[in-house]
């Protein structure tokens, strides 16, 4: 049996008043691209950095191939490639000179995959870091996580100023290196992201895992806005409707019904048996709608897995 | 941007220097009584032993003028210092302003409809307002000091010296803000530093240099000194303070207008990039590769800058050397007071002080600037992504340390033969071994400063640079006022400046030196192990 590519138990960061990551239980097996999703502070990239060894959770353990992230960081790190949520400032170092700089810690890095990967993005590594744009930062800072072919790449927030079409280029890359055998972990707040690359999903909210999916999952738990119009005479079934399992935010408009159903249209449709609907639609959210309603400030979780 | 968000923004500067101003105020206040006697005579004595010690500093201090008395003493022997200690906070307040622009906070306050003139009026508005504080601060340290029993304080004399500090410091902000304008922000820090340095020397050595008598009007230090109010009969020049702060205000609008016309982020003009084809490999310079030299190829710009300059003030200093001891030496009254004050051959021991009391503090600087660097690593997110790679946390503390002191070694050295090739022409003759071992001293006291940096650095780093920088005043304060005093030994050589001894003169000091090896090491060890338990990135 091959061990986890990334696994933590019970992983703790408290940072006091509520604020960190709790009792993190993750599992991601090798060759899999795994999203984790959540929204800004989270606590997603608190957990990437306790896994990359750079800050030591309160309890807990997070492993690498079975390697412990702290005791055993320098091993590790040999086999991750890594990209934090801020690139960081080089001033004046060229593109080149920071890949020299960093493929040299690492004993030196191939130049064929530097000039594919700089070809791919289109990235001049003859100027000056300073004078890059963003999105020509990010595209280096990936050319860094990638360039020695990690056996594991994590990657906070990756496609943060990239346009659409780097962004595209960014996926199929991704895509490329799990079916060469890597794993991919990576931090993300956009679902399409999530939706183009990854095998499964684990979702972050106040620092707690709530979920862990696989993408049809995702897709099964998603929640859908119905409206129903009844036909002339037709008696309402307000309170099988109301009772059904799924069925919320119930309103009544003249012969007009609006409610949200989480999982399975199956209660709603027995509810409405033999009762003659005229028009049915349903609009199934986006999956960011989705997501903010996931999140909504205050609430009970609206979805129940 | 309003001028109470400015001052926020600069609120540690304005408490840091306001409580070394009064602080040192107040200790060289209360040390005058304790060493310049009671008796007319014993301060007349005392007077003429501060003037030999005053040509020893001639570049850096102007002349006593009364310093037979406390406010003779506080405006020489303070007062003097205040100049070079507000210039210091001027440049890093000016190359913050442009450290602001890099993180975007600038950019930020424009877009809120803020015009660069408000940004800029904002800025000088608050510094002003800081510089008032610190010149009042040095006022309180002197006041309160004042032996009220023995001497009357002429409110008049503390105002007009306050007006100066305060004159000063707005000159130095207003210069280096114009100076951080013109160059990119890689360059603000050293760019203002340089001239306001060059306008210091400029200054400075027309007390010595006569070729130099002429420019000297271009420099605002050269106003300052032309007022002398603390000392019983100085003159408090109107006219030179008028001049003091139209130079503020000039600068101010001609920074102004320089900001108005550069783009944001860039200097005022840039040199055209050439187009070239877009390069798609890794750099085939083989330094990139391998550690330690990788550390000094990526710094090797300012390197060779600081070992150039480093040589030249060396040489600089050997030439000072000469136009100072031969004049003082003519002068047969002061002969008893010399040979009182200087043991042994004449010339090297005021080379060991002119020099290598400046080279110590030139050569700190480095090893704050290193530091400066380092913490400015941690918070740009650069260390997070060298610790990605596998390298331990001991490693980069390692690498770092190595760096630093191979760095100060090249510096050193560089300066070594400058003094040598200066000395020769000079036909002073020195002992090469004991220039070669004053030299090599200020690698482990430069490892001083970066052992004690980077501790900071793992524990704090956000504050490091001012902690360090307070230290380093505070320690040669020590080395200072330990003698006038009688502290203890054991809090003389808490200061590095009092370790390093007098080597050109009296050799290696080997308890200093043990000392200061002692601090390097234990300093690097305590960091890494710091540093491999702090949460880096959070």
């Amino acid at each position: 049996m091959t061990v986890p590519a990334i696994q933590t138990s019970r992983l703790t960061k408290d940072y006091g008043l509520g604020r960190g990551l709790f009792d993190l239980d993750l599992e991601i097996p090798q060759q899999q691209v795994f999203g984790f999703l959540g929204p800004n502070g989270a606590g997603k990239t608190t957990s990437i950095r306790c896994v990359m060894g750079m800050i030591r959770p309160t309890s807990g353990s997070a492993h690498v191939f079975g390697l412990d992230c702290l005791r055993d960081s320098v091993a590790v790190k040999r086999k991750v490639g890594y990209l934090p949520g801020d690139v960081p400032q080089f001033g004046g170092m060229r593109g080149n000179e920071v890949v020299a700089y960093f493929g040299g810690m690492r004993g030196g890095a191939d130049p064929h995959r530097v000039r594919e990967l700089a070809e791919r993005f289109d990235l001049d590594l003859g100027r000056r870091f300073r004078e890059y744009s963003s999105g020509n930062k990010q595209k280096l800072g990936i050319l860094l996580a990638f360039m020695h072919s990690p056996p594991l790449l994590i990657l906070d927030e990756p496609t943060g100023g990239l346009d659409p079409l780097n962004q595209q280029e960014f996926y199929r890359l991704v895509r490329e290196v799990r079916d060469a055998g890597a794993t991919v972990f990576l931090s993300s707040h956009i679902l399409s992201e999530v939706e183009h690359v990854c095998d499964r999903v684990g979702i972050v909210r106040g620092g707690r895992l709530v979920r862990v999916a696989e993408l049809d999952d995702l897709h099964r738990i998603r929640v859908h806005r119905v409206e129903l119009e009844f036909a002339d005479g037709a008696v309402i079934p307000e309170r099988a409707i109301r009772e059904a399992d799924g069925v919320q935010d119930f309103v009544v408009d003249g012969r007009i019904v609006t409610c949200t159903v989480h999982g399975s249209f199956e209660p709603l449709m027995a509810a409405l048996r033999g009762v003659p609907v005229t028009n049915l639609v349903s609009h199934e959210p986006s999956l960011e709608e989705f997501f903010l309603e996931y999140y909504r400030e205050g609430d009970e979780l609206a979805v129940r897995p | 941007m309003s001028w109470l968000y400015a001052l926020r923004q600069g609120r540690w500067g304005i408490a840091g220097f306001s409580a070394l101003a009064f602080v040192i105020t107040l200790l060289n206040t209360i040390g005058f009584y304790r060493i310049a006697g009671n008796t007319p005579t014993e301060r007349a004595a005392f007077a003429r032993s501060i003037t030999v010690l005053a040509g020893q500093f001639t570049v850096l201090l102007a002349p006593p003028f009364r310093a037979d008395t406390v406010g003779g003493y506080v405006q020489f022997r303070v007062y003097g210092a205040l100049a070079i200690l507000v210039a210091v906070w001027a440049v890093a307040a000016a190359a913050g302003t442009r450290g602001d622009e890099e993180r975007g906070l600038l950019e930020a306050v424009l877009a809120t409809g803020v015009s660069r003139a408000d940004a800029i009026a904002s800025r000088f508005l608050a510094f002003a307002m800081g510089g008032v504080v610190v010149a009042a601060a040095a006022a309180l340290g002197f006041v309160l000091g004042v032996d009220r029993t023995q001497d009357a304080i002429d409110a008049f004399s503390v105002l007009g010296a306050s007006v100066l500090v305060a004159g000063i410091a707005l000159a130095c902000y207003s210069l280096a803000l114009l100076v951080t304008q013109l160059v990119s922000a890689r360059f603000a820090a050293a760019g203002a530093g340089i001239v306001l340095l060059a306008l210091f020397l400029t200054n400075s050595l027309s007390r010595t240099i006569d070729a130099l008598l002429t420019w000297r009007v271009l420099s605002p230090f050269y106003y300052y000194d032309r007022s002398q109010p603390l000392s019983p009969g100085g003159n408090f020049d109107v006219r030179a303070t008028e001049v003091l702060f139209a130079i503020a205000v000039v600068g101010a609008v001609a920074a102004t207008l320089a900001f108005a016309f550069r783009d944001l982020g860039s200097p005022i003009a840039r040199l055209p990039v050439r187009a070239h084809p877009p390069v798609r490999d890794i750099s085939h310079v083989p330094f990139w590769r391998a550690p330690i030299v990788r550390g000094l190829y990526d710094r090797r710009f300012g390197l060779v800058v600081w070992m150039a300059g480093f040589a030249a003030l060396a040489a600089l200093f050997v030439v000072l050397t000469k136009q100072i001891v031969q004049p003082l030496l003519a002068i047969a009254a002061l002969r008893p007071y010399i040979d009182s004050v200087i043991k042994g051959d004449i010339y090297p021991s005021f080379l060991g002080i002119l020099w290598f009391a400046f080279g110590q503090l030139l050569i700190a600087g480095y090893a704050i600037t290193q530091v400066g660097r380092w913490s400015a690593e941690d918070g740009d997110g650069r260390l997070e992504l060298v610790l990605s790679q596998p390298v331990s946390r001991r490693a980069v503390v390692l690498e770092r340390a190595l760096v630093l002191g191979l760095g100060a070694l090249a510096i050193a050295a560089a300066g070594a033969v400058g003094v040598a090739l200066e000395a020769r022409s000079q036909a002073i003759v020195l002992d090469t071994g004991r220039l070669a071992t004053a030299s090599m001293l200020l690698v482990p006291f430069a490892g001083f400063f970066a052992a004690i940096g980077s501790l900071l650095a793992a524990r704090v780093p956000r504050a490091t640079v001012g902690v360090l920088g307070g230290f380093a005043f505070v320690t040669y304060f020590i080395d200072q006022l330990a003698p006038v005093f009688k502290w203890p030994a054991w809090v003389e050589d808490l200061s590095p400046f009092h370790l390093y001894g007098r080597p050109l003169t009296s050799g290696v000091d080997g308890t200093g030196l043990a000392i200061m090896v002692a601090v390097v090491l234990v300093g690097f060890v305590a960091s890494a192990l710091l540093l491999e338990r702090r949460d880096v990135g959070a």
